[in-house]
């Protein structure tokens, strides 16, 4: 299925060429405008997903913690999606239209689909989110329906993210350029990125839950005694939060290493780009703040156990100290180990227990591996032993320090940090492509050989 | 004889059921069968038990079917099966059969092992049903891939060469396993006669031992069913779990938390209630196979050719996971901790669950040291596969 042919005439209507300013401030205007809109969207989409989880305990065991939680949600929902929204419109009119015009076109034209049902669940989502925040207390009689409704809305949030996956993971292997859709959708980063985003934008979630609550906490704090019940529900949801940013974050490390081995099998230049060319510190900046996530969270558990003196928190400094090592050797240099060149070029490339320099010290994507092993089996230790802790009873809501509010802030900062990160390499590991292979970003040109099926970008007057 | 012969059709078949009877203690046996007490709550979720039962004795009527046209040799096993192919319609589905009886048992046997986890019925006096139950399921995954091997088509040649080298990784007896499995340094004749060995009587052999043992644990120590049959409702708790273990059998439980765990609330007769359940899942199931097995079928690629440079072996969608492991594995010492510490730290992890699960409590939220493991584990395991899809099939 190719682009339709009653699209031409949008190609008229926008500049061919980029605007004339320099390409530093466009590629300024880009970054900023879409990284705040993907904060803000990727938020939209996990929080959705807590929703869920929050209405539907509250219904099955009559929580009124939960359906707070769920309707803090929905409204923290509601108030930025109009905001994203905006960034969104103004990504695409000005910025994407207006200084990349023949990118844009180009891509809109190869996927045309995408973006039709793109746009299609946004306006499903206006009336889903809407009817969720206008009603939310009038549908407490039909909890069914709420939650339905809730379910619905995560359900067209997942899709829409699926559909921007189609295109950002066809920017970076385009199959050679073929422009048919199931090309596209079965590009082979497609599914990666997907699994990658969706538990990644339920992390965020809980990371941005944790903060906000950690900041609640704090001013009902101040407030002193008569806000005892709002410390005890905003010291919940901060655990309830963090939990799930650290619990989801577990997963990343292997889903993120599954991804980058897909990006090496087809987009080796990009992959050698970050790995070991002028992206790979900035790697290594990615991989130090993915460590710090689970510090942050592990200190934060720690602290947290201690106010309460609950058992066991002394598995949490040990978890803490490995956690510290392991960041260490996944964000040592490349330089700092010999490579399998060099373990190769010394006729040492054998492994350890037959004389050979592949050993723990000796390459290092072993290390790496071994760094983001431990950093799971920590996490997941970390998690464990606090949700031991409060099924035992031995957590008591409203006890936790300022302190340790002011680490859930931190993990909220390191988490969009990350996220900052992350799409800074993934933009800049294409360089010099704007579609990788197809279309370069000076001229926005298309180089040999162009796209086939009909369509074809360099040909918009 | 005579007199036996000239007496009413119904009079003679019910004195012949006597005697019969009276010699095996059928009619004992039927009862002890049918009449067992069964928890009320979740009858449907313990369907699934016996559905893998029934799974599994179709497994094995196909398979005798399948070994009528099967020849173990290089030469011959794959045009035997193309001739199913190509001329035995029946042949052909019986085969697809086989294989989708595979896939669903495959299914159903890890939504049981789910619905045990969750519920702990694996805890105390019940260990030994989960540790059997276990091992049937690993001796499932072997029969999957032994299975996979004997076509001889390409990808069965293939994920022979690929399987029967993994053992290589394994530091010092790497390669004397490897050898023992393939016969020799290489893939040949012998390999394809000891899977087929292995396939049809070394796995079989184990596999009925253990359901023998699994349905023998089961019936001493009773169906636990899920947490929520044995709560506590009453004013009086005390009274209330003395007046129910009444019902209980041996072995008797000595501490508190274990009374409480020892005879349901309510229970409903094996006999209709559940095996009503029973068998319509059952029929669902193997509907399922019937048609899938007719309408798909199970694929044969071209014959083997070990010459071949541009193929490119794809595992069966079980065994996704651990491909996936491998291929993120660095080719140095990681494959063995990928392949083979980590899977197997897994693997021992999951047969001894009810050893290192020591928590009192069985609802599952009431043991996240147990349940959140569990639930990365699974979450990997689903992601794994989809990574794992993703990079075979994408285009």
């Amino acid at each position: 299925m190719n682009a339709p042919s009653f699209l031409p005439p949008l190609a008229s209507t926008v500049s061919p060429q980029p605007i004339p300013t320099n390409l530093f401030g466009n590629s300024s205007a880009v970054a900023v405008i879409a990284l705040l809109h993907i904060q803000i969207a990727t938020f939209i989409t996990g929080s959705s997903f807590l929703l869920v989880v929050s209405e539907s305990i509250s219904m099955a065991r009559n929580d009124e913690r939960h359906e707070r939680l769920a309707h803090t949600l929905v409204k923290g929902m509601a108030y930025v999606f109009g905001f994203g929204s905006a960034l969104a419109i103004l990504w695409v009119t000005w910025i994407l239209l207006g200084m990349w015009g023949t990118f844009f076109v180009a891509l809109g034209r190869i996927t045309f689909w995408a973006f039709i049902f793109e746009a299609g669940l946004f306006v499903t989502e206006i009336v889903l989110l809407y009817a969720l925040y206008a009603n939310w207390e009038r549908l407490r009689a039909y909890r069914r329906v709420r939650l339905g409704l809730a379910v619905l809305l995560a359900v067209a949030l997942w899709w829409q993210q699926f559909m921007i996956d189609v295109v950002a993971s066809y920017m970076l292997t385009p199959n050679g350029g073929d422009t048919n859709q199931l090309a596209q959708i079965l590009n082979p980063t497609n599914l990666p990125l997907t699994v990658h985003r969706t538990v990644g934008n339920i992390a965020w979630a809980g990371a941005i839950l944790a903060g906000m609550a950690g900041i609640r906490y704090l001013r009902a704090r101040r407030r002193g005694a008569g806000a005892a019940s709002e410390t005890a529900f905003w010291d919940w949801a901060g655990v309830w939060g963090a939990v799930w940013a650290i619990g989801a974050t577990l997963m990343q490390p292997w889903i993120g290493y599954s991804y980058a081995k897909d990006i090496q099998l087809h987009a080796y230049p990009s992959w050698y780009r970050m790995m070991f060319g002028d992206l790979s510190n900035v790697f290594l900046m990615q991989i130090t703040l993915l460590g710090l996530i689970f510090i942050l969270g592990t200190v934060y558990f720690w602290r947290r156990m201690r106010a309460s003196e609950t058992r066991g928190r002394r598995t949490q400094v040990l978890m803490l100290v490995v956690l510290v090592l392991a960041t260490l050797l996944a964000a040592t240099p490349a330089r700092f180990a010999s490579t399998y060149a060099e373990a190769a070029a010394a006729d040492q490339l054998k492994p350890w227990w037959d004389g050979g320099l592949l050993n723990p010290i000796g390459t290092m994507i072993p290390n790496k591996i071994i760094a983001l092993l431990a950093m799971m089996i920590c996490g997941l230790v970390s998690v464990t032993s606090l949700l031991r802790a409060h099924s035992r009873g031995e957590l008591h809501w409203g006890d936790a320090t300022r302190g340790a509010q002011w680490l859930l802030v931190a993990l909220t900062l390191t988490v969009s940090s990350m996220m900052i990160v992350m799409g800074v390499i993934r933009e800049h590991s294409r360089q010099p492509f704007l579609v990788n292979g197809e279309m370069t970003i000076q001229g926005q040109k298309v180089v040999d050989p162009p796209p086939t099926n009909g369509v074809s970008p360099g040909s918009a007057p | 004889m005579l007199r036996f012969l000239s007496r009413p059709v119904t009079t003679r078949t019910r004195s012949a059921y006597r005697w019969f009877d009276e010699r095996t203690g059928s009619t004992e046996l039927l009862h002890k069968g049918l009449y067992e007490a069964v928890p009320e709550k979740g009858g449907w979720a313990y369907t699934l038990g016996s559905a893998t039962l029934v799974l599994i004795l179709l497994q094995l009527f196909t398979g005798i079917f399948l070994l009528l046209v099967y020849t173990p040799s290089f030469s011959d096993a794959f045009p035997g099966l193309d001739y199913l192919r190509r001329s035995d319609r029946f042949g052909s589905w019986v085969r697809g059969m086989h294989l989708w009886g595979a896939y669903v048992l495959i299914f159903v046997i890890g939504l049981h092992m789910l619905r045990t986890f969750l519920s702990a019925s694996y805890k105390r006096p019940r260990e030994l049903n989960w540790v059997t139950g276990a091992l049937l399921f690993f001796l499932v995954l072997g029969l999957a891939i032994t299975g996979a091997m004997l076509p001889m088509d390409q990808a069965g040649y293939w994920t022979l060469v690929v399987v029967t080298n993994i053992p290589h990784y394994i530091p010092f007896i790497g390669d004397g396993v490897r050898h023992l499995w393939r016969g020799g340094d290489f893939v040949g004749q012998a390999s394809l006669t000891r899977t087929f060995a292995i396939h049809i009587w070394v796995l079989p052999f184990l596999l009925f031992a253990f359901i023998g043992a699994h349905l023998y644990l089961l019936r001493r120590h009773g169906e636990f069913g899920s947490w929520v049959n044995y709560e506590v409702t009453g004013a009086d708790p005390d009274k209330e779990l003395a007046e129910r273990i009444v019902r209980a059998e041996p072995p008797y439980p000595t501490r508190r938390i274990e009374r409480m765990w020892a005879v349901p609330r309510r229970t409903v007769d094996f006999f209709p209630d559940q095996l009503f359940k029973d068998t319509v899942i059952s029929v669902l199931l193997i509907a399922v196979i019937f048609v899938f097995g007719y309408l798909v079928g199970a694929p044969l690629s071209e014959k083997a050719d070990p010459a071949t440079l541009s193929y490119v072996p794809t595992p069966e969608w079980f065994y996704l996971p651990l491909d996936q492991v491998l291929v993120l594995s660095p080719q140095t010492y990681l494959v063995f901790v990928g392949a083979f510490a980590l899977v197997g730290a897994g693997a021992l992890a999951f047969i001894l669950l009810p050893f290192l699960d020591r928590s009192r409590d069985r609802a599952p939220l009431r043991r996240p040291e147990v349940l959140l493991p569990g639930l990365f584990l699974a979450a990997m395991l689903v992601l794994l596969t989809v990574l794992g899809a993703s990079r075979l099939y994408s285009l």
